[in-house]
């Protein structure tokens, strides 16, 4: 059996409005896909069915080739498939150490074992500084890192981020991309990189399907996407295509 | 509100409630008997701050969780030749006409009846969020009260049960109440409690860590149900008495004031709050009685003490919610100054 996490034709309708049509994605075990789209194309939406937070109409999410419909969004989270928010969702009057730590204590481990997770991986983020804040009193940025922090903390087979590079400055990317690179060589783990921006893809990624007004427009190497001239005329005039933040 | 072990956030609660029932219970009689009457409502508040406070999810269901360990406790405690004669217990089991224990087995029975009604009605009631929930909880209480009140094979149906046996000792109740903060504050840094205290932040977030929410919820009802079994059946040994009105709406009403007034998010809130909504209703009771305060007798109508209670609530409600505490540990120490 291939081990891999997989989104197979899924559909996705709100009301009238056909968020997702027959779109297919796979992330092979340790493999980072990116996930492009301008707004309103249907990235989150994909993530939230992928999550178990929105049910599709159609098609199937499997985990290693187990289906996952039956399964509530936090034995999703129990299986190894962890996620990230695009409007952070951090616990606010929580610290960000606990914050963190709860991402090792959702799983059922021991307090001191999410302890030293937290501790981890504040330190591969380089945030071990914000430890003792209240997530609800974090800058946008520092949110952002908290919020990968904490799924980075269950040790996830599979890590879905949406747009975490969404509102980093220009020393932040860069130390995000270095923590992915990081990550990926300390668990193996395989990534869903949502983005906006192109360039920042590119560089984290080594495959990127391009999603335009729920439809799968391209799937394949980061550069080629970049002269694909379908998805350039689905980003004609976004400013993120190809530039940085 | 705490993630580990840090012994003044324990030590400074417990030492407050020792004081004040060491300093206001050996005066007489009357400061005897507010100290345990305050201490039984103590840990009901304790209950309510173990599931709602951690949970953010209200409860006016808990009454019958202290119901069923009030007479639980107070059936196999009454002498079973009160149990033959008093009128009221006439068509009761036999069974339970001859079943006698003693204080702390009749104490640990209400520990056990208040655990499983909760956790049985928990598996139900910890499906619903917000207004459903309360609401819920809400027909809970109603259910218990209904049960009690027309059923006499199990008890002195809208009577009274009478002639419950005392606490021998002025410490046993404080020791009890104190056990009880210990286990309250030790859930309160354990796996659940924290899985559940984020829950309570963001209901979309934790299930993404893998948090069952239904499962950490239910946990707490089921510990919080046993306390308040507990504290149903310390009211009514400290009353000698046990009516089913008592565990109705006034207790509920006074014991989630109380809880809410503190701050319901941690221990000292808990804590605080009763002692400061026992100290004001004791000064506004003893003006309502017309007695002299400091030597001056002030008069208020009857009722006034439930209105200013109630008052007290809307404000915290509306300017400070998370109560005189903001729902914070105890902390020695100065308060910072604002950045
Ligand atoms: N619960 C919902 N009910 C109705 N419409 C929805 C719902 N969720 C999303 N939509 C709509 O579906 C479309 C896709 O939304 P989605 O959030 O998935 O886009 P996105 O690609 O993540 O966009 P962005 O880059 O802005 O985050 C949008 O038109 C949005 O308004
Ligand atoms: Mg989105």
């Amino acid at each position: 059996m291939n081990r891999a996490f997989e989104a197979a034709e899924i559909s996705k309708s709100f009301g009238a409005l056909q968020v997702l049509d027959n779109v297919s994605i796979t992330v092979n075990a340790g493999e980072s896909v990116g996930l492009l789209g301008p707004n309103g194309a249907g990235k989150s939406t994909l993530i939230n069915i992928i999550a178990g937070y929105e049910k599709q109409d159609g098609g199937l999410v499997t985990l290693d080739g187990t289906p996952l419909d039956d399964y509530a969004p936090h034995v999703r989270a129990q299986m190894g498939v962890a996620r990230t928010f695009q409007a952070g969702r951090l616990f606010p009057q929580l610290t960000v150490a606990e914050n963190v730590a709860l991402g090792a204590l959702g799983l059922g481990l021991s307090g001191k074992i999410a302890r030293q997770r937290s501790e981890h991986v504040l330190e591969v983020l380089g945030i071990t500084d914000l430890e003792g804040i209240p997530a609800g009193g974090l800058s946008h940025g520092s949110a952002r890192l908290v919020g990968l922090a904490r799924a980075l903390a269950a040790q996830p087979k599979y890590l879905i981020m949406d747009e975490p590079a969404a509102g980093l400055n220009e020393h932040e990317v860069p130390a995000l991309l270095s923590a992915l690179s990081k990550v990926r060589e300390e668990t193996g783990c395989g990534m869903l990189l949502v983005e906006h921006n192109v360039g920042l893809v590119a560089q984290a990624c080594s495959r990127v399907v391009v999603l335009a007004a729920g439809s799968m427009i391209f799937n394949g190497d980061p550069q080629a996407a970049l002269n694909d001239e379908g998805v350039k005329s689905a980003y004609l005039g976004d400013a993120a295509f190809g530039s940085g933040h | 509100m705490t993630t580990r072990l840090r012994l003044q956030e324990l030590l400074g609660p417990i030492l407050l409630v020792v004081a004040f029932s060491y300093a206001v219970g050996l005066q007489s009689a009357q400061g005897l008997l507010i100290v345990q009457s305050t201490l039984a409502l103590f840990v009901m508040v304790l209950a309510l701050h173990v599931f709602v406070g951690n949970s953010g999810v209200l409860s006016f269901g808990h009454g019958a969780f202290a119901m069923f360990g009030a007479f639980a406790s107070g059936i196999v405690t009454t002498p079973s030749n009160i149990k033959e004669h008093s009128l009221q217990l006439q068509h009761l089991y036999p069974f339970l006409v001859n079943l006698n224990l003693g204080m702390y087995p009749s104490l640990v029975l209400a520990i056990l009846a208040g655990a499983i009604v909760a956790g049985l009605s928990g598996l139900l009631l910890m499906r619903l969020n917000g207004l459903a929930a309360g609401i819920a909880t809400f027909a809970l209480l109603g259910v218990a009260y209904n049960i009690f009140f027309n059923n006499n094979r199990i008890g002195p149906g809208s009577q009274a049960l009478l002639a419950l046996p005392p606490f021998q000792f002025f410490e046993e109740p404080v020791v009890l109440t104190v056990i009880v903060m210990l286990a309250v504050y030790l859930f309160g840094i354990s796996r659940a409690g924290r899985t559940l205290r984020a829950t309570r932040e963001d209901p979309l977030a934790a299930p993404a860590l893998g948090i069952s929410i239904m499962r950490v919820r239910w946990i707490a009802f089921t510990l919080s149900g046993a306390i308040a079994g507990l504290g149903g059946a310390m009211f009514a040994h400290v009353a000698g008495t046990v009516q089913v009105q008592d565990y109705y709406l006034p207790y509920t009403f006074m014991t989630l004031s109380m809880l809410i007034i503190g701050g319901g998010a941690s221990l000292w809130g808990a804590t605080v709050g009763t002692l400061l909504v026992t100290g004001i209703g004791q000064i506004l009771l003893m003006m309502e009685q017309q007695k002299p305060i400091l030597g001056i007798v002030v008069h208020l109508p009857n009722g006034t003490r439930a209105i200013v209670i109630a008052l007290s609530l809307v404000v915290m409600l509306l300017w400070r919610s998370d109560g005189v505490t903001k729902g914070r540990e105890f902390k020695l120490g100065m308060p910072k100054l604002r950045k």
